[in-house]
């Protein structure tokens, strides 16, 4: 094939995927989709094998390709022209209940040449707690409607009875329908646009490109493992539930052209729903591989094949039915891809050539906090703090961190706009902004997190509740590398607030002037009703470096801009700040100290 | 000399510190055991939330030469040392 015909179907193929995306998010009407960015497109090829990975939450690309292979499989001799199927089983091929696949056949000259696939979270699929998160759900059964692939569209005709079964199975069905038309039509332009690249181009031109990207792919990616250095590299990640610790354990080896991700070492599977199963495992590590290590390199089936994965069956990244899974998305998942972002950035710092490309563990505990209740219109609001996806960005060997700079398994995450969650919801914020003390100190400091609170304002039943989940405020996450510190952990905390309203209360600007008595609270579902407050921080990403390296005008810089504490400057930084300026003289002497300090043994309080 | 990460290198079939050049262990035997282990609780250090675990820590892995930091881990006290091997191929 002549590389010009090659490049332009290759780039036709970009497109395809992101104005499919343009219109998923323009169709879909919740903040969830069309701010936040929980939402994936992609292409693959007639066998369901990846063709081009989008963007969105990375996690899904391979998850999409088995739910594509699945159907393929299930409905074998049943796949017509202008059909869409929906598939949301964690345990045939997706992520968690509420984030529903649908895929979409696409036929030219009568034959099957491709898919198209994409997800958003619904705003509800009817599991035991309001927004698909569910702390209470004790098995996969209390976790809402599940579907290992059903046609929801036959031959270009909306199933009705298929449509209506589905809507009836959920609390806010006008919102889910719009999820549900969102992603129809993101398939229809898909199938449209590669139609009329068949029909440009003629199949076997088509077929031959997708063909040579995948080897092309795989070559690729294989010459960059071969110029790495062989080794072992291990991580470690801890999550809690209810006073229950789990973790999370990888040992990444790579030899020669081939990298291997070894989870043995992790804890047994969960009562709770933090659990993932193991497409979700192998969607998560995925996830800060395609950035990290195939940055420019398209994201196929031939970045697959030199990848494997062993996740011991009975495990948290690898659990059986009926375990519970809603939560694995902010659970086990996201340990799994913190952890891999950390081999994988140990990996490329080892390498002369790819050192720059390293980088700490970014944004490493969401927060899946859903709202739920009747708005300040009278109508039943169900819907996410997108904050959770303005995570902080982990150092780079050459800089630091970005503050809220999102996270590594979704390039194009952000939070909605405060203005847009107070018009869906009757809440105000009383503040939103960056956290001091939260990115992980090093030579090259973590991004910032933030923190946030929040009030009831305006609600007709005197306030709303909310579904709270996710891996827990006990342990920081965002691992720091090459002596960097780790980002700062989250913390949640219930303000139950005085009887009667006061002028502090109502403008409060910092946690501690929020009045009323606080309490620590991580899982389950709580109100936010009268003068109470709901207080949230969320962690910062890792360090790169020895933090008495950093430049001391640079710890100066992040003092005056409130990122960084004057005792932080001091004790971890040994940077002595008086009056605004840098005492040099008592800086060099408080970093000597320090430095000395590491050769006592025993914990240092 | 030949790059294990950005604060260690093999030279003469040993793991050293890149900034120093300190021997701390033969190659592929695990260096940490050979470094200045500093333990700091997760609960002392500037941004600490109110929900730590107060069991976490942080070992700060420093050379026992120039005292530069090598490597840093959270961990609970019962678990063991991460260790991550580079193959170099003379180790020179």
């Amino acid at each position: 094939m002549d590389p010009i015909t090659f490049s332009i179907i290759r780039h036709r193929l970009y497109r395809v995927v992101e104005e499919a995306v343009i219109t998923l998010k323009h169709v879909s009407g919740s903040a969830i989709t069309n701010e936040g960015h929980d939402l994936m497109v992609s292409l693959y090829r007639e066998d369901g094998s990846l063709l081009m990975g989008g963007v969105g939450f990375l996690h899904h690309l391979t998850s999409a390709a088995e739910a594509c292979k699945s159907i393929i499989r299930r409905f074998a001799g049943q796949i017509n022209a202008g059909d869409i199927f929906l598939l949301n089983d964690p345990y045939t091929a997706a992520l968690h209940t509420s984030d529903v696949y649908l895929v979409s056949p696409i036929h030219f000259d009568g034959k099957l040449v491709a898919w198209s696939a994409c997800f958003v979270h619904v705003a509800d699929i009817g599991a035991m707690n309001p927004g698909g998160f569910a702390p209470d759900a004790q098995d996969i059964f209390t976790e809402g409607f599940s579907s290992p692939g059903i046609k929801l569209v036959d031959a270009g005709q909306l199933r009705q009875d298929v449509w209506d079964t589905l809507l009836n199975m959920v609390r806010n069905p006008e919102m889910v329908a719009l999820d549900l038309r969102s992603m129809i039509a993101c398939n229809n332009v898909a199938k449209e646009r590669m139609v009329a690249l068949f029909e440009k181009y003629g199949a076997p031109t088509v077929t031959e490109a997708c063909a040579t990207l995948i080897e092309q792919s795989e070559q690729r990616l294989r010459e960059r493992l071969r110029e790495l250095p062989d080794g072992r590299w291990q991580s470690r990640q801890y999550l809690e539930v209810k006073g229950e610790t789990y973790r999370v354990v990888l040992t990444m080896t790579k030899a020669g052209d081939s990298l291997t991700f070894d989870f043995t070492g992790s804890s047994p599977q969960s009562k709770y729903s933090v659990n993932c199963s193991k497409w979700a495992s192998l969607g998560g590590l995925f996830a800060p591989l395609f950035p990290l290590l195939c940055y420019d390199i398209v994201w196929n089936e031939g970045v697959i094949r030199p990848i494997k994965m062993i996740a011991p069956e009975g495990t948290i990244v690898n659990c059986t039915r009926p375990a519970p899974v809603s939560v694995a998305t902010v659970g086990a998942i996201q340990s799994v891809n913190n952890a891999a972002c950390s081999t994988i950035g140990k990996m490329l710092a080892a390498s002369e050539k790819y050192a720059d490309e390293a980088t700490a563990v970014w944004h490493a505990n969401h927060f899946a906090i859903f709202m739920f209740g009747n708005n300040q219109r009278g109508r039943l609001a169900i819907g996410i703090l997108t904050e959770t996806f303005a995570g902080a960005g982990g150092a780079r060997m050459f800089g630091d961190g970005v503050d809220l700079g999102g996270e590594i398994p979704n390039p194009i995450s952000r939070m909605a706009n405060v203005e847009t969650i107070e018009a869906t919801f009757p809440v105000r914020y009383l503040f939103r902004r960056r956290l001091t003390d939260s990115g992980g100190p090093g030579r090259h400091r973590g991004g910032a997190g933030g923190e946030m609170a929040i009030v009831a304002h305006d609600a007709p039943d005197g306030g709303i509740h909310y579904v709270l989940s996710g891996k827990g405020p006990k342990f920081p996450q965002s691992e720091g590398i090459a002596g960097g510190y780790p980002g700062a952990a989250n913390d949640y905390v219930w303000v139950h607030g005085p009887k009667e309203a006061h002028n502090v209360e109502r403008f409060a600007s910092t946690f501690d002037a929020i009045p009323g008595d606080k309490e620590p609270i991580s899982w389950g579902v709580f109100p936010l009703q009268g003068h109470d407050a709901l207080y949230v921080r969320w962690n910062g990403g890792g360090g790169i470096g020895d933090p008495l390296e950093r430049d001391p005008d640079q710890v100066l810089a992040d003092v005056v801009s409130g990122v960084v504490s004057e005792r932080a400057a001091r004790d971890v930084f040994g940077v002595v700040i008086a009056q605004d300026a840098i005492d040099r003289t008592a800086t060099d002497g408080r970093r000597a100290s320090l430095r000395q300090a590491r050769l006592e043994a025993g914990v240092s309080e | 000399m030949t790059r294990i990460s950005s604060t260690l290198v093999a030279k003469d079939r040993m793991t050293c510190c890149a900034a120093c050049g300190h021997a701390l262990a033969p190659l592929g035997k695990s260096w940490k055991q050979h470094a200045a282990v500093s333990t700091v609780a997760a609960t002392s250090l500037p941004g600490a939330g109110t929900g730590l675990d107060r069991r976490v820590v942080l070992r700060r892995f420093a050379c026992p030469n120039c005292l530069r930091l090598l490597d840093t881990e959270t961990a609970l006290p019962e678990d063991p040392f991460l260790e991550d091997v580079v193959m170099v191929q003379d180790g020179k």
